[in-house]
């Protein structure tokens, strides 16, 4: 995002503080990359319109708190919906889910230039089902989202170095098992 | 840490799909209504503070009225009129 169109979101975001209706226009901007994050993180579309509706209000509830911290607004709704999301799973104490789309997986997949086969998808389902929550917020974040490490950080509340260090254990793991020569940004 | 649910997903949400979801009308009205809720509760803090205070003012003022009450009252130094 370039620093004219972070200036046009921080005028509508001061707009917004004085009349609400303003921040319609980042709720239509917004509206469907959040919903997906959420998605991918529930698989469930009623509860994730849920999820999302509460996120955005809380964003317009707490607009006076929102610091600009050079990052995009939709980090600050991505931190909050991260945060709704697992506000969810601590109160009914079931499994995170990750639902993650087979055309994302493939594009991933083919940049690596890896044969797609149903063995090579379970495998990873296998691999991907081992890795501990925080990995999978990361790489989420990373190769779905397309974030770089200072926004992963800021989103998740960690240092830019903790995300780093995600990052590259999960890939460690991932060329380990995969032999892949997989970059931390997704290429070879 | 903890144990994750993996899924593979073949179709993406369709915007138009994802439209049926927008509803900014009713968050616009949810957000007026806790603005509302918010500015009652705090104008009863306001208040309460305010109540406070009065009462404090009035028995802090009740003691100093007793204390003053209860000194002896000064009596007038007598004069020795036979001198």
């Amino acid at each position: 995002m370039s620093d004219e169109e972070l200036q046009k979101e921080y005028m509508i975001l001061q707009r917004s503080r004085k009349d609400p209706k303003a921040f319609g226009e980042l709720y239509e901007k917004y509206f469907d990359r959040i919903f997906n994050f959420i998605y991918r993180q529930t698989d469930d579309e009623d509860l994730t319109a849920d999820l999302c509706s509460q996120t955005f209000l809380i964003a317009l509830n707490n607009l006076s708190k929102y610091e600009h911290r050079g990052f995009p607004f939709s980090a600050w709704l991505y931190k909050i919906a991260s945060n709704e999301v697992n506000k969810h799973y601590r109160k009914k104490k079931r499994d995170k889910v990750f639902s993650i789309e087979e055309m994302r997986v493939r594009e991933l997949m083919e940049m690596v230039n890896e044969g797609w086969d149903e063995e090579l998808v379970q495998r990873l389902v296998k691999y991907l089902k081992e890795l501990p929550t925080e990995m999978l917020e990361v790489l989420e974040l990373r190769f779905f989202e397309d974030k770089d490490f200072k926004e992963i950080a800021f989103i998740l509340d960690i240092t830019e170095s903790g995300a780093k260090m995600r990052t590259y254990r999960a890939l460690d793991r991932l060329r380990k098992n995969f032999n892949l020569r997989i970059k931390y940004d997704g290429k070879e | 840490m903890g144990r994750n649910d993996i899924r593979l997903r073949r179709n993406t949400l369709s915007s138009g799909r994802m439209a049926q979801h927008r509803n900014y009308g009713e968050i616009m009205a949810r957000h007026e209504k806790e603005a509302r809720l918010k500015r009652i509760f705090r104008t009863f803090i306001y208040f309460l503070i305010i109540a406070f205070m009065i009462l404090l003012f009035l028995l802090v003022s009740q003691i100093q009225e007793k204390a003053e009450s209860s000194k002896p009252k000064s009596t007038p130094a007598q004069v020795d009129s036979s001198r």
